[in-house]
């Protein structure tokens, strides 16, 4: 249409002469409106950044990450460490806490939302109807209501008093939340780890011989019991044995003083080779890919693009190791501080048992009785926020499941009934595998909002990642560092969870030609 | 490969395709069949049906027993409707809620018209729900711990329902059908009858006497009864208009004059009836209106020029001269608003060739750019001008209102920039692409709150001197940022469900980029993507209630911290809160149902 219907103009002249003139090559049209479009969001997003620091030096706020060495004025409601020494130390224990309610949400909405997907294809109506009341319910209501909701009813329970119940010395209820007995690793546990580990190896070989086995025979011979009880056989007899590997400690001992004696120029040296190996491996294998048979080359320029940028990315790793040496340093002391507190793991008393358990305790110091620190505690704050995101995640993922399920086309199971599998045969070895498929996706997506939502904790006082860094940025006024290290924090969450989701997914999927 | 082969093909495999089935009748079992068929069918399924039997009813026991507890204050609810609905909105001022209610009951009644809305319900269908309803009912007043006197009321209307279900159910007439508008509208009415028996909303309580909730002294605004009334009259005479007009006006036109005013109203009805401005007649006259008319004049000028299709090679280079011109602008001090409507009109210059065409199209084209512009600087006038509505605190309306409101203004902005964004991360240009999948996968990286508490805490540090955002609307474009990076994805589902023979296709009718995206491809990616966006809107108005962590007084806020810290009423907070679960409840879930209604109509998502 717009195309000109005078035979003088500047378009049939080039068609003429075979190229086009500048301004309506397409090639060069589309590169100058990306070029156009990135200079304007670089400028805007330089002309905000300054006016940010403008803005800062008129209020004389500081920006800069020195509150994470400065001892901070705050008491965490719970965590590894309820009075941080250090800014950094209190992010730190906020991150464990989101990690630890992410990781057993994850377990439980699996298990639940499993169990909601198969009530909701059951053959008995009262179930069916359980399940659909139980996914609808949750469903559309908002988790963060859910979660003061929860709240607000465990706030209702009794106080704490020397003789609570429900089972005195046992399980405690109250409104300071739950408390029961608790197994943990005593001193003796990096030991028998290591007897696990070698187990584990022994397994790995005994299911690949087992499997070998069936593969020549054709007889069942389990692999995988037989790979689980040489582990747990490794497992029982390291109990006693532990002891024997004490000898390590010196060993990682040794790697840490190797460690220290490393001058900052070789670990530049190695982080350098690193990533600009890396991309030039990426680079090799990109152009062997794209050559044709003969060895032909020819790239689009999306693939230029594509090259160009690892290029550069790896070559600005290289800038910035040599630019900042402090980074090699801090990661050459981290190296070295890690390999230290495990030979400190290592030197124990012969006798340290691996395992040990404790029962619950109340102790009474001031006016009122309170739990002591022998139990299990999960304090109500945890608790609504991990019944919120289990039970709306399970809603989810029983949705999943059913979907998955009843993704199956009928013939499979009437086929695998066909062949005289029994019920839970087809069940195991013909409908979930197939199932799986379809399910693991979503599902995977659903892991990753239940550790984003994890961060509604902050409207419960529940001590994570956000409410730590709220109550740090509203001490220092260091709202733009804190911010930063939530993104962080947050995004390598998703992407370990989406690389592990995606690794599963891979092996799952049908391998097809 | 020949014609004779393929038809040869179609015949043969036409012979095999079977006659298309209609589903197996399931005959219908005699009740005691059907209950061994369904619940004891055999030993394990007996057990299910008597454990879960056991858990329904410790739940229905538990939940009734909490809600008629004694203790339950919910008079602190009901006082406090009000509050929870529009927060502090000035007394005197209220009839201007109750037009914007009545505008809105207005067009759902026309569209409801208009689109035909409403289908039939068989009447032994009705009477066998009917039945059910009665028996729930039944069973519920025999678990709660009423008074006998209360628990034979109970009784008395669950009798009354079985009763007319049993007699639906029953009539020989099988196809006898009721429109489900008419039910609708029937239960709407008890609604609003139940009002005028129970005063909720009034805003009295007093303690020592009974009723202890009493209608304030003020004027009828401030009631419910009357004022939902006329609502629902409202909206029934809204529909019968809808119905006479529909065959008598030409149904595209009528269809999409309510689509806009659909799409004006929420502005309109905010920033002119309920905040009230004072405009500044004086600035309005001397600047506002002639940067509108010239931009009017000039712009229809230039683009009926530009979409003319013998203007050619010369038409784009004034386009780019026009966009240039207003990324200059930026660098110089100027108004913003002739910054934006310059940039506005470099980029419908850009696409005019897109929509060149004849005399008809051309004019289509100038009068949508003087639509948009008339919108936007309409909106940013009011935007800047002083609400004459005082209230406390930073915003003047909070509670349900709020909460919709952000979720409008979210869905509204961030569907064109989703749109974008999903645009360019599918398109073969790589920085686009690679800006786009870097912004989307960060913001879908990073959980909702943090952007929120960045956006409340941070957007004054970034703006210029003098130029002031409300929190509201600061938290609006983060929270608008947020959703278009989910909507963007969804979108993209919808972009790659278009077949490549449909690019190609329109690639050699010749069409230009442009046209093949707007004409061709959007339309059937949006389709396919019906379904997802509309779970995306419901996650949207579901994560408003994530508006009360950062303080603004939304209708959770005011449940939790607002209401239970009334002296009456300390302690309430269980009770607010499970209001506000039915109130996200019905919402949303009247949503989804209403999508599957519309997916299975279109038959939308069986592709």
């Amino acid at each position: 249409m717009t195309t000109s219907t005078d035979p003088s103009s500047s378009t049939t002249r080039a068609a003429i002469s075979g190229r086009p003139p500048l301004w309506r090559d397409v090639v060069v049209l589309k590169w100058v409106t990306q070029v156009v479009l990135l200079a304007v969001v670089l400028s805007a997003m330089w002309f905000l950044a300054t006016q940010a620091g403008d803005n800062l030096k008129a209020r004389n706020i500081s920006t800069g990450f020195d509150f994470i060495d400065r001892p901070p004025d705050i008491q965490l409601s719970e965590g590894i460490d309820t009075k941080p020494a250090t800014g950094g130390r209190a992010l730190w224990v906020g991150m464990v806490n989101t990690l630890r309610i992410a990781a057993v949400g994850i377990i439980f909405a699996t298990i639940l939302g499993v169990f909601v997907g198969l009530a909701r294809l059951s053959n008995n109506w009262l179930v069916r109807r359980l399940g659909t009341m139980w996914v609808e319910v949750l469903r559309n209501v908002p988790l963060l209501v859910q979660i003061i909701f929860y709240f607000s009813v465990l706030t209702t329970l009794p106080r704490v008093g020397l003789d609570s119940g429900p089972i005195n010395g046992w399980l405690h209820i109250s409104n300071k939340g739950f408390s029961m007995p608790r197994v943990f690793m005593a001193d003796g546990f990096y030991q028998w780890l290591v007897v696990v580990l070698i187990g584990a190896l022994a397994g790995w070989f005994v299911h690949r011989r087992r499997t070998r086995l069936h593969d020549a025979t054709g007889v069942n011979t389990s692999p995988n019991l037989w790979a689980l009880s040489t582990v747990a056989v490794f497992g029982i007899i390291g109990l006693f044995i532990h002891p024997v590997f004490a000898w390590l400690g010196p060993v990682f001992g040794a790697v840490a003083s190797g460690l220290d004696s490393l001058s900052v120029g070789v670990a530049q040296t190695v982080l350098i080779a690193v990533a600009v190996g890396a991309a030039a491996l990426w680079i090799r294998r990109f152009l062997a890919n794209h050559r044709s048979a003969r060895g032909h080359l020819s790239l689009i320029d999306d693939e230029w693009f594509r090259i160009i940028f690892v290029a550069i990315a790896a070559l600005a790793v290289a800038f910035v190791v040599l630019r900042w040496g402090g980074l090699s340093s801090w990661m050459l002391n981290s190296g070295r501080d890690l390999f230290e507190a495990i030979e400190a793991k290592f030197d124990v008393d012969g006798a340290a048992r691996p395992f040990d358990a404790m029962r619950p305790d109340i102790v009474q110091k001031g006016m009122f009785p309170n739990y002591g620190v022998n139990g299990l505690q999960m304090s109500i704050g945890f608790a609504s926020v991990f019944f919120g995101v289990v039970f709306y995640t399970s809603a989810f993922i029983g949705e999943n499941v059913r979907g998955g399920i009843l993704a199956i086309p009928k013939g499979q199971t009437e086929a695998a009934a066909a062949i005289g599998l029994r019920r839970s045969q087809s069940l195991r070895h013909v409908v979930l595998p197939q199932a799986m498929r379809v399910i693991l996706p979503p599902t995977g997506n659903q892991y990753l909002n239940l550790t984003k939502n994890t961060s509604l904790a902050v409207a419960v006082g529940y001590s994570d990642m956000v409410q730590v860094g709220t109550t740090v940025f509203n001490q220092t006024g260091k709202t733009l560092p804190v911010v930063s290290i939530w993104m962080l924090f947050y995004l390598s969450c998703s992407l370990t969870i989406s690389v592990i989701v995606n690794w599963f997914n891979v092996r799952m999927q049908l391998v097809e030609r | 490969m020949g014609f004779a082969g393929s038809g040869v093909e179609i015949a043969s495999v036409a012979g095999d395709v079977p006659v298309p089935a209609t589903p197996p009748i399931t005959p219908k079992l005699p009740p005691r069949e059907w209950l061994k068929e369904n619940l004891f069918s055999n030993k394990f399924n007996t057990a299910l049906t008597i454990a879960s039997a056991a858990v329904l009813l410790a739940i229905a026991r538990g939940l009734l027993a909490f809600i008629f507890h004694p203790e339950r204050q919910w008079h602190a609810t009901a006082t406090n409707l009000r509050l929870s609905m529009t927060q502090a909105y000035p007394a005197d001022q209220y009839t201007r809620v109750w037009v914007s209610v009545a505008v809105i009951m207005t067009l759902v009644g026309l569209s409801m018209a208009v689109w035909r809305a409403g289908q039939a319900v068989a009447l032994d269908a009705l009477g066998r729900k009917l039945l059910s309803y009665g028996a729930i009912l039944a069973l519920l007043v025999l678990l709660a711990p009423f008074s006998s006197r209360a628990t034979l009321i109970g009784l008395a209307a669950a009798a009354a329902f079985l009763a007319v279900g049993e007699v639906l159910r029953r009539r020989d007439d099988d196809d006898r059908t009721i429109s489900s508008l008419t039910l609708l509208v029937a239960s709407l009415g008890a609604l609003v009858g139940s009002l005028w028996v129970i005063p909720y909303g009034h805003h009295s309580f007093i303690i020592d006497r009974t009723p202890r909730v009493l209608a304030e002294p003020g004027t009828v605004a401030m009631t419910t009864k009357l004022p939902w009334t006329v609502m629902l009259l409202v909206g029934i005479a809204a529909y019968f208009i809808g119905r006479a007009l529909r065959d008598r006006l030409p149904v595209n036109a009528f269809r999409t004059t309510i689509l806009l005013v659909w799409f004006l109203a929420p502005t309109t009805l905010l920033y002119l009836v309920l905040r009230d401005p004072s405009f500044d007649m004086g600035h309005v006259i001397s600047t506002d209106v002639p940067i509108w008319a010239v931009f009017t004049v000039a712009g229809t000028g230039l683009l009926l020029w530009l979409t003319r299709p013998t203007t050619g090679e010369i038409g784009r280079i004034v386009a780019a001269l026009v966009l240039v011109a207003a990324l200059a602008s930026f660098l110089t001090p100027m108004r913003m608003i002739i910054r934006l409507l310059l940039l506005l009109l470099g980029l419908f210059s850009l696409a005019a060739p897109t929509f060149a065409g004849d005399v008809s199209a051309r004019r289509r084209y100038s009068g949508g750019w003087v639509g948009v512009i008339s919108v936007l600087c309409w909106t940013v006038t009011a935007i800047n001008t002083p609400s004459t509505i005082e209230v406390p605190g930073d915003f003047f309306i909070g509670g349900l209102s709020l909460t919709l409101m952000v979720a409008i203004f979210t869905i509204v902005v961030s569907f064109p920039l989703g749109l974008l964004l999903a645009l360019a991360r599918t398109s073969k240009m790589p920085i686009f692409r690679l800006l786009a999948t870097w912004f989307i996968e960060f913001v879908r990286g990073i959980p909702l709150i943090t952007i929120l508490i960045f956006f409340s805490v941070m957007v004054p540090l970034f703006l210029p001197n003098g130029m002031h955002l409300s929190e509201v609307s600061a938290v609006v474009v983060g929270y608008a940022l947020f959703s278009s990076a989910y909507l963007a994805e969804n979108v993209r589902g919808g972009l790659q469900s278009v077949t490549r023979g449909q690019h190609e296709a329109a690639e050699a009718v010749g069409m230009t980029t442009g046209q093949k995206t707007v004409f061709i491809v959007l339309p059937q990616a949006l389709r396919v993507s019906i379904p997802p966006l509309v779970g995306h809107c419901i996650g949207v108005f579901k994560e408003t209630s994530l508006l009360a962590i950062i303080g603004l007084f939304d209708v959770l806020y005011i449940a939790r911290n607002v209401v239970p810290n009334q002296t009456e009423f300390l302690g309430s907070t269980r009770e607010n809160l499970l209001f506000v679960v039915v109130i996200y409840w019905v919402f949303a879930y009247q949503m989804s149902k209403a999508s599957q209604r519309l997916e299975r109509r279109s038959g939308l998502g069986e592709r």
